[in-house]
This record gives structure tokens, C-alpha cells and sequence, in this order.
């Protein structure tokens, strides 16, 4: 009965209801990442530049273009399941919806390639546009096998760029297909920077090229001599300026993912710490109030000291000289933010320790320990439950800040460590707004999510608003 | 007399409190190794100065070697350094106390001088600038306005605060930083976006000072809005509180005019409890301080600590940091609690 009424009074109120909705969204968000991210993404994937090769540079997010800037979105086709498949080899084709601007350059990544015979297979990319004309771009095929080499034979396993607006081959190929689809003489350096424009636009005059917006289709023919030769990886990308929901930071990584995966580490870190610091804060609280005598009073004196120590400077040492791993920043924190429950519950404590369930319990011949835990703890509960919430914004607030100092650690991405490379590359200075903004944002708005719902505790479980 | 013996207390607790932290510190360089890196530093340090001396009269470079090799080892057995690490403690104590922790890795001084203690000890008074005109304007703008507060309860500027103070709990004062600075310094491009002066500073000491308190707008005013909210509701809520108790309503019976209920009856009570809520706040504002120096360029001890985490990190420069900042921390938080003697008779018996 009485867990039902709390529960209503904790809906009735709008903090809690918005807190509610909030911290569904956050677990959501958690559950997602956890489910669709490798646990080893921060080294694996985040903190690794080479997989960010095919990505923009500084690039801010996509939708600036709702608001009338003019930006190419950035497309990164990784090309993985064949459209068709045949004997001699297999077919990607992608459509693509393309607007007014023509992207900024055109690059084809090859990864690992193992082939079996003599002939090694061979790699035609080309483009069928909206006017129905087509243009075979690229062909490449890896080198033969060599006389020292035995099968399979693999190539590229650091896998291979070709920047192909900028390939002098592929200059003269899209010279002599305008010669004979548009009959417009112009030699291959003469089109060197305008290699996207030629093959997104229609020629108006020399050098100049109306854009052709409409559906382009990308076809990457794979001809395998062998049946088992395969093709490991295979990116076309698109240049542009705009990438994604979030932009990109300097090294090109979509700050969207980055920013996901700061959901649960945030939830973890926050929920963790203060889990820690309440369990520490209300066993020394409960300890000191019910035992008294030299155990309270050492207490008692101990939480003087911890309460008066500045919390930062000492983190900061701390995580300097005894390293910044997550796990440490996380008991470092807990151990500087009990002291605040202690001093709250210990004359809770005393007030409850005079009543008459307590006195009824001793003259049982309960024990101490045993009256400790099974009738003071509980009935303390909700308001340390409370307390629980309360504290998890500051310690997910404090994290952020040692990030920001970068002191985070390097494993695990959050959002404090993307705010902290964007202030060191001087982000802030550009005007990269996509790249400060949301980070600091989100935190916001997970702190925000713990105070409504500590808020909405309050009335509820706070003993002095409460007849007891 | 029991103010005298309160004070005592309090200031023998901030001792401990001092002593337990240097403690503390002590024993984690000790137990990592680092007092012995530094031990090990200053040592070279002198060998150094003693190999230009001993150069001059010992031309024979092998003999040269074999002189710095004996006052080499002389040197480490002064220090302690061949015995092990906890019976240099109380040594180490002393060093950390007078910040005489030999030299930094790289940063300097505006003189180039490399010692920690110089390299502090020049930063400090920047980091007392900022730290108290944020402190005084936000005790000047919290308390009267929470005061003032108290008597428009429920209006709407009430319940604005109140989503003001509670977000402004949840903002880290940093990223607010780079948001103001993203705002006023980019965009408007009307306040500078970090550092003490322009360069190169004008001369003179009024354009000086000027020069300084222009550059110093943008950081107080980010300390101050991340702070100002909970001073403000707290001061608010604790003269709200104690407006309602029986004494004021008897204050008001006698006939006193509204001004004699407000500074005698009310904010006479309230008062310790909110200088209380100004030392809870402490914490947060030399924190929000360390990271606010940071992102304004402001070349105190904050900054200074930005500046030895780069890279690989000059342990000794935050060695001296840690200390000094509690130090800081400690003197700040006795003037207050004396301050809290003072004001509530009731503490003293």
C-alpha cells in the first residue's frame, strides 16, 4: 500500500514525471550502444585514426543545410554484400540521390585482397547518371603474383587509397568521354580540378558545368578469376563538407558516435560512483550515531578532515601519479564524496535510536549489528535512496572535469574527452559549435535528468517533511 | 574565552586537516617512486653547479669524474636515498611544506626560472585575483537579491530562479566558459577570449589596470553565473524560513517597522546559516576555478595546472599545485567558519 502511494506522489509531480521520461531516454540510449558497440570501441575504433581515413575533417553536421548553408554531405558508401553475384566475380551497384553541388573529390579504398592464380582480379568502377549516360572511371588490378610469392597472395592488407578526381589517369578518361558524349575538347590537366563537376554537371561552356541533380547509380564490378578470391573491404567516398548528424572533429571522427557512446559510460560512471560514496557515507553515518562513544567520535573527526579537503586538486594528483584508469578515477571520486551523508544521517541515527522499536528490539536481546541493519538501515532507506540520486550527477560532473583537464581515460570515450580535444585543437577559437556544444549539452542534461528525479524524491522519503 | 577555545578548535582541525593531506600526498610519492625521481633531480641539480666549480681546479677529466662520483654518492646518503622510501617521510613533508621541490620538466617563469616553488609562487597571485573579485561579486549580488527574493515568494522571477539554480547545479562551469567565450568572444567578438592582458600591454598603470579588469569580465562573470544560483535560492529559502518563525511574527506585533524585522529579527538569525551555505560552495568555486582559469588562458595556479598535465606530466609542479590549492582551500574555509563564530553567539556555549 505504502510503496503504491509513493509511487504516486512521485508521478504527480512534474519533476519526476520529466525526470522519468529523461532517464528512460538515457537507458535507452545505453541499452543501444551496449547491444551495437564493441566493448573495446574506445581503442579499437575511436582512438584509432586509420579507420577515420575516409572521413571529413572538421566537417560540422548535416542539417546546417535546413538552415541554408550551402554543404556537400560527405557520403562514405562501404560497399560489403554484392548486389549480384556470378561465376567470374560479383557487382555492387549504389544509388545515389545527388543535389546542386558537386562533391569535392571522388576516393576508392581496397582492402585486403587474397587471389589464387596467375591473374589477379580486377576492380572497374564506374557511373551511370540521371541523363542516362555512363562512364567507366577506374579499373585497377593488383600485382601479379611475384616468383618468391605462393598462393593465396595477398595484397593491400594495409588497405589502399585512390584519390581518383586527382588521378591523372582518370583525367584523361573523363576528357575523352566528354569529347565523345558532349563533343567538348578539353585536355586531362586542363579538367584537373573539376573532375567531380564534369561528372555531376553538364558542360555549359569550357571548364564550366551546370549540375545535374537526380539519381546517380555507382556501380564496383569485382572480377575474381578464382571463386575463392576475395575482396576484404571496399569504400567509395563521396567528399564533402557536411558529415552526419553530429560533424566530424579534426581527425574526421563522427562525433555522433562518440557522443552515443558517452550514454552509458556516463550512466556507468554516474550510478557506480554514487552507489559507493552512499553505501560508504550511510554505513559510517549509521556506525557513528548508533555505536557513539570512540567510534563516533573518531568518525566523527575523520569526516571533518575528508570535508575540508579540496576535492579537485587532490583528484588530479591522485590520478597523475596512480594512473588514469577509469576504475581508479571512479573509487577516487567516491572517496572524497561520502562526507556530506555522514554528517546528514548520524543524527537521523540518534533520533531513531531513542525510539521505542528500537528499545522494544534491544530488550528482545537483538544485537547491535543486527538492529543496525534490519531496523535502522531500512527505515532510513528511501532518504539514502534518495541521497543515491542526488549524488550521481556531481560524480558524472567531476568526471567530465578531470576529462576535461585530460585525465580521462584513454579506453573509454566520454564526453568531458571530446570536449577536452576540442578545446586543446582550439575547436572552441574556430567556431566549431557542433564539436562544444553538444558534449557539454549532454551532460547537462543527464545531471539535469538525476537533480528532477532527486527533486521529485524529496517530498517523498526526506524525514522532516514526513510524519513519522 | 569560549570563542577563544572555539577558534583553537578550528584551527587545530584545519591543521589536521593540513597535515593529514600532506600525509597523504607524501605517501603516495613515496609508495609510486616519485620523491625518489625528485630526490634524484635535485641532486643532479647540484652536481651540476659542483662540476663548473670542480672543473677550474681538476683538470684531469678521469679524476673530474671520479671527485663528482664521491660527492655523488655523499650527497644521496645526505638525502636518504639509500635507504628505503618511508624513512624519508617526515623529510619529505618539510619539502613539500616549502615547496622546494627542485626543478619542472619544461615549464618556466616569466624570468625563466625553472624552480617549482618560483613557477607556483608567480602564478598565485593571479589565482587570488580572480578567485576573490568572483567570490565578492557573487556574494554581493546573491545575498541581496535572495534576500530580496524571499519577499516576492511564489512571483514569477521566484520560480525562474529556482529552474536557474537547480540547472545552474547541473551546468559544469568550464564548458559554460567555452560557451561564453564561444558567445561573447566569437560571435559578438566584444570581450577578449582569454588571457590577463592584450598584447603587447599598454603601458602606463591605468591603462593597465583597465587592460586587466576588461580581460577580467569574462571569467568573473562565468564564475559568478555558475555560482550565484544556489547562493541566491539558499539565502532566499533560509530568510524565508526563518521569516516565519514566531519571534519575527512577535517582532511584527510590537510595531516594528518592516526595515528593523529584516536586518534584526531576520537576517540576524539567518545569517550563520547561510555563511554555512557560502563555505558549502567552496569547493565548487575553486574547482570551478581550476577549470575556468584553464579555458580564459588566465595565467594562475589553475592554468599552471592545464600547463603540466600536457604532454608528459610535470609531477612536481602538481605536487606544489595540490598543496598550495589546499592551503588555499583551508585558509579560506577557517575565515569563514570564524566568521560563522562570530556571527552566531549560540555556537559559543
Amino acid at each position: 500500500m505504502e510503496e503504491r502511494s509513493f509511487l504516486r506522489i512521485f508521478l504527480a509531480s512534474g519533476p519526476g514525471r520529466i525526470g522519468l521520461v529523461f532517464l528512460g531516454v538515457i537507458i535507452a540510449i545505453s541499452v543501444y550502444v551496449l547491444t551495437q558497440y564493441p566493448l573495446d570501441y574506445g581503442l579499437k575504433v575511436w582512438n584509432n585514426p586509420a579507420l577515420w581515413a575516409d572521413y571529413p575533417k572538421e566537417a560540422p553536421p548535416i542539417w546546417i543545410r535546413l538552415f541554408g548553408v550551402n554543404a556537400v554531405p560527405h557520403t562514405i558508401l562501404e560497399l560489403r554484400t554484392p548486389t549480384q553475384r556470378d561465376p567470374n566475380g560479383s557487382l555492387y551497384t549504389v544509388g545515389l540521390e545527388w543535389g546542386d553541388l558537386p562533391p569535392r573529390f571522388i576516393s576508392l579504398t581496397l582492402g585486403k585482397i587474397d587471389f589464387h592464380r596467375e591473374r589477379p582480379p580486377v576492380i572497374t568502377l564506374s557511373l551511370r547518371r540521371p541523363d542516362g549516360k555512363e562512364i567507366r572511371l577506374f579499373q585497377h588490378s593488383p600485382l601479379r603474383p611475384q616468383a618468391n610469392e605462393s598462393p593465396p597472395y595477398v595484397r593491400y592488407e594495409v588497405p589502399r587509397r585512390f584519390a581518383l578526381s586527382a588521378d591523372t589517369t582518370v583525367q584523361s578518361v573523363v576528357a575523352s568521354w566528354l569529347r565523345s558524349e558532349f563533343n567538348l575538347s578539353i585536355t586531362a590537366s586542363a579538367l584537373r580540378d573539376h573532375v567531380p563537376a564534369a561528372l555531376f554537371g553538364t558542360p555549359v561552356s569550357d571548364r564550366e558545368f551546370r549540375p545535374l541533380p537526380g539519381r546517380y547509380e555507382l556501380r564496383v564490378r569485382v572480377d575474381t578469376p578464382d571463386p575463392r578470391d576475395t575482396l576484404e573491404k571496399l569504400t567509395v567516398v563521396l567528399g564533402g563538407s557536411a558529415y552526419g548528424l553530429m560533424g566530424t572533429d579534426t581527425i574526421g571522427r563522427d562525433l555522433a558516435q562518440g557522443l552515443l557512446f558517452g550514454f552509458p559510460v556516463a550512466l556507468f560512471i554516474g550510478l557506480f560512483v554514487s552507489i559507493i560514496t552512499t553505501f560508504v557515507g550511510a554505513a559510517l553515518g549509521i556506525l557513528s550515531g548508533y555505536l557513539g562513544g570512540w567510534v563516533d567520535a573518531f568518525i566523527q573527526r575523520f569526516t571533518d578532515i575528508v570535508v575540508s579537503v579540496p576535492t579537485l586538486p587532490l583528484l588530479i594528483f591522485l590520478v597523475v601519479l596512480l594512473g588514469s584508469n577509469l576504475f581508479y578515477i571512479m573509487l577516487f571520486i567516491a572517496a572524497f564524496g561520502w562526507t556530506g551523508l555522514t554528517i546528514v544521517i548520524r543524527p537521523m541515527v540518534l533520533q531513531l535510536r531513542e525510539g521505542q522499536l528500537i528499545e522494544a528490539e534491544k530488550s528482545l536481546g537483538a544485537s547491535r549489528w543486527r538492529i543496525m541493519a534490519r531496523h535502522i538501515f531500512p527505515q532510513l532507506g528511501p532518504y539514502i535512496f534518495a541521497q543515491l540520486i542526488f549524488f550521481t550527477p556531481s560524480a558524472i560532473l567531476t568526471e567530465a572535469g578531470l576529462s576535461f583537464l585530460g585525465l580521462g581515460d584513454p579506453s573509454l570515450p566520454t564526453w568531458g574527452q571530446i570536449l577536452e580535444r576540442g578545446f586543446r585543437t582550439g575547436a572552441v577559437y574556430l567556431g566549431y559549435w557542433w564539436w562544444v556544444l553538444p558534449p557539454g549539452l549532454l551532460i547537462v542534461f543527464t545531471a539535469v535528468t538525476f537533480l528532477l528525479l532527486a527533486l521529485a524524491l524529496e517530498p517523498i522519503v526526506n524525514p522532516r517533511l514526513r510524519r513519522m | 574565552m569560549a570563542l577563544l577555545r572555539l577558534l583553537a578548535i578550528r584551527a587545530l582541525t584545519m591543521g589536521l586537516v593540513l597535515v593529514t593531506v600532506l600525509f597523504l600526498m607524501v605517501l603516495i610519492l613515496g609508495a609510486t617512486g616519485y620523491s625518489d625521481l625528485i630526490l634524484r633531480n635535485i641532486v643532479r641539480e647540484e652536481l651540476r653547479f659542483i662540476r663548473q666549480g670542480l672543473a677550474e681546479t681538476i683538470r684531469d677529466p678521469a679524476e673530474l669524474e671520479r671527485a663528482l662520483e664521491k660527492i655523488r654518492q655523499d650527497r644521496e646518503i645526505l638525502y636518504g636515498l639509500d635507504k628505503p622510501w618511508y624513512t624519508r617521510l617526515p623529510q619529505m613533508i618539510v619539502r613539500v611544506l616549502t615547496l622546494d621541490l627542485g626543478e619542472s620538466r619544461t615549464l618556466q617563469t616569466a624570468r625563466g626560472s625553472r624552480l617549482v616553488s618560483e613557477i607556483i609562487l608567480e602564478r598565485l597571485p593571479n589565482t587570488i585575483l580572480l578567485f576573490t573579485t568572483a567570490w565578492f561579486v557573487y556574494v554581493l549580488i546573491g545575498i541581496p537579491l535572495g534576500v530580496y527574493l524571499s519577499t516576492r515568494v511564489g512571483g514569477r522571477i521566484d520560480r525562474a530562479l529556482s529552474v536557474f539554480a537547480s540547472v545552474s547545479y547541473a551546468v559544469p562551469t568550464w564548458w559554460l566558459a567555452l560557451f561564453m567565450i564561444m558567445i561573447f568572444a566569437i560571435s559578438l567578438r566584444i570581450l577578449p577570449s582569454g588571457g590577463m592582458y592584450s598584447s603587447p600591454p599598454p603601458e602606463g598603470g591605468l591603462a593597465r589596470f583597465l587592460d586587466l579588469a576588461y580581460h577580467t569580465i569574462l571569467p568573473v562573470m562565468t564564475l559568478v553565473l555558475a555560482a550565484v544560483g544556489p547562493v541566491i535560492y539558499s539565502t532566499r529559502t533560509l530568510t524565508l524560513t526563518t521569516a516565519q518563525e514566531d519571534h519575527v511574527t512577535y517582532a511584527r506585533a510590537k510595531g516594528l517597522d518592516e526595515r528593523a524585522v529584516m536586518y534584526r529579527h531576520i537576517l540576524r538569525v539567518a545569517a550563520p546559516p547561510i555563511v554555512t551555505g557560502l563555505l558549502l560552495g567552496l569547493t565548487g568555486t575553486i574547482a570551478g576555478g581550476i577549470l575556468t582559469e584553464t579555458v580564459f588562458n588566465w595565467r594562475g595556479m589553475g592554468r599552471l595546472y592545464w600547463d603540466a598535465l600536457r604532454g608528459t606530466p610535470d609531477e612536481a609542479v602538481i605536487i606544489g599545485l595540490t598543496f598550495i590549492y589546499t592551503l588555499i582551500y583551508v585558509l579560506a574555509r577557517f575565515v569563514l567558519e570564524v566568521l560563522y563564530l562570530v556571527l552566531d553567539p549560540r555556537v559559543r556555549y
